[in-house]
């Protein structure tokens, strides 16, 4: 994705020192990222602007406190993500929330038979109904690995565990979606 | 949709709900968070004077620890553990909000007790007396505990900052290599001194940054926050940072209240 580690590290340096330039420049690197982290635990589009854009703060006040030579990328997400759960949780977490997705835009590079769109669409209605019934943090590691295609070692650090655990998060969260998926969604 | 997805079913699913997710549209932010940053109430100062501030505070350690006094005085600095006071410029106010944030998550100082991982020492000064606001920030495995005093009679309240004091305190180690590398500026010197018996430092003409190892080992900056004088001394295991824009002596009796 946007990961440029060694231009990232250089725009923090100067940005640790005042440089807004350099702090701007960053925001625009990953402000869409930043963005699409929170809407994946908010569901809303205002929600999550507003929270990525607190986080972009708060990680600029931080930045004193940012190792030199670590990677920015997970580093943000992981200020953005605790913003957005922080906010989702103070008002008062519904059981739902509502990410959806835009049917009539192709994805992938392979046009898909009639019925091959169809039975694809049924299953993204299936898993779409089961994750927005997850827990955040359960719905942030599935996307962190299958939306935004972190690596281990950058969702380790953006999720704040060890590398050696990122694995049994993920394969517990995905054994959390099979469960929600086979409840049958009629009540709801 | 009968029969359970396999489970690479399952993965291109959700790779594809990853395509098609209906999120947010990309929005430029940075203008918006540059107001943030800017805007008066929060830390526009830090913005507006970080750059100038940081070469000033560079230039006055290398000619401060180009003294030979000094020079021993920053290296027996360099070996305190670590706590932070910032002194304010003044101006007189009626209780204003502080207009900038503090690094860490705001509660209540029995549950900062409860959260850092050392003993918080606190100044027995009644011109001190219980912070108005308590922070506390863990990073890995260092705490840092912020302590704020808003208002003080008989200190200024910083006109930058918006608050009388700020405590830092913190476990670490100064680094000689990275305060001699970085840190002070012109107009800055640094006075060994002696807090009820613990040896401290007396930093006038507003230092900026501050280095040390945390407790880790990992090279740490902190930006003061209230541009000024400064005490840094150790009690215990702690080493303490007061910023206020106080007199030497009012800092020095300050200091030895904390218990």
């Amino acid at each position: 994705m946007e990961g440029r580690p060694t231009e990232d590290a250089s725009l923090v340096e100067r940005a640790k020192h005042g440089d807004e330039h350099a702090y701007a420049e960053l925001v625009t690197r990953y402000q869409a990222l930043a963005a699409r982290t929170a809407y994946v635990i908010t569901g809303s589009d205002e929600e999550a602007e507003d929270a990525a854009q607190e986080g972009f703060v708060k990680a600029y006040y931080a930045l004193d406190r940012f190792r030199p030579g670590a990677p920015f990328r997970p580093w943000l997400l992981r200020i953005v993500a605790n913003e957005a759960i922080n906010r989702r949780k103070a008002a008062g977490r519904r059981p739902t929330v509502g990410l959806s997705v835009v049917e009539d835009r192709p994805s992938g590079d392979t046009a898909l038979s009639p019925e091959g769109a169809a039975l694809a669409s049924e299953r993204r209605t299936l898993v779409l109904d089961a994750l927005r019934k997850m827990k955040e943090e359960d719905r942030l590691v599935i996307a962190y690995r299958y939306f935004f295609d972190l690596s281990e070692a950058e969702m380790a650090d953006a999720l704040g565990v060890a590398r050696g655990t990122v694995k049994s998060r993920l394969s517990r969260a995905l054994g959390r979606l099979r469960a929600l998926m086979d409840e049958v969604p009629r009540n709801d | 949709m009968t029969e359970p997805m396999r489970e690479d079913e399952l993965e291109a699913t959700l790779r594809d709900i990853g395509g098609h997710l209906d999120y947010p549209r990309p929005v430029a932010m940075a203008s918006a968070v540059n107001a943030r940053l800017r805007a008066p109430r929060r830390r526009a100062w830090r913005f507006a004077l970080a750059p100038a501030l940081a070469t000033v505070a560079t230039l006055a350690l290398a000619i401060t620890l180009a003294l030979p006094d000094a020079r021993a005085a920053a290296q027996e600095f360099l070996h305190l553990r670590g706590i932070d006071i910032f002194p304010v410029p003044s101006i007189p106010a009626t209780l204003p909000p502080p207009k900038i944030t503090f690094p860490g998550e705001r509660m209540t100082l029995a549950e900062a007790r409860a959260r850092i991982r050392f003993v918080p020492v606190l100044p027995s000064d009644p011109d001190l007396g219980a912070p108005d606001d308590v922070y506390v920030e863990t990073i890995g495995t260092s705490d840092r505990l912020t302590l704020v005093y808003r208002q003080r009679s008989g200190i200024p309240i910083s006109p930058e900052a918006g608050v009388a004091a700020v405590v830092v305190e913190v476990r670490g180690t100064v680094d000689e290599n990275l305060l001699l590398g970085k840190a002070t500026s012109p107009g800055t010197t640094v006075d060994p001194v002696n807090v009820s018996g613990a040896r401290g430092y007396w930093i006038e003409g507003a230092p900026h940054l501050f280095f040390y190892r945390d407790a880790n080992g990992n090279a740490t900056q902190d930006t003061m926050r209230l541009a000024g004088n400064t005490l840094v001394w150790e009690r215990g295991d702690v080493t303490l940072r007061l910023e206020a824009h106080v007199s030497k002596d009012q800092a020095l009796r300050l200091g030895a209240s904390f218990r």
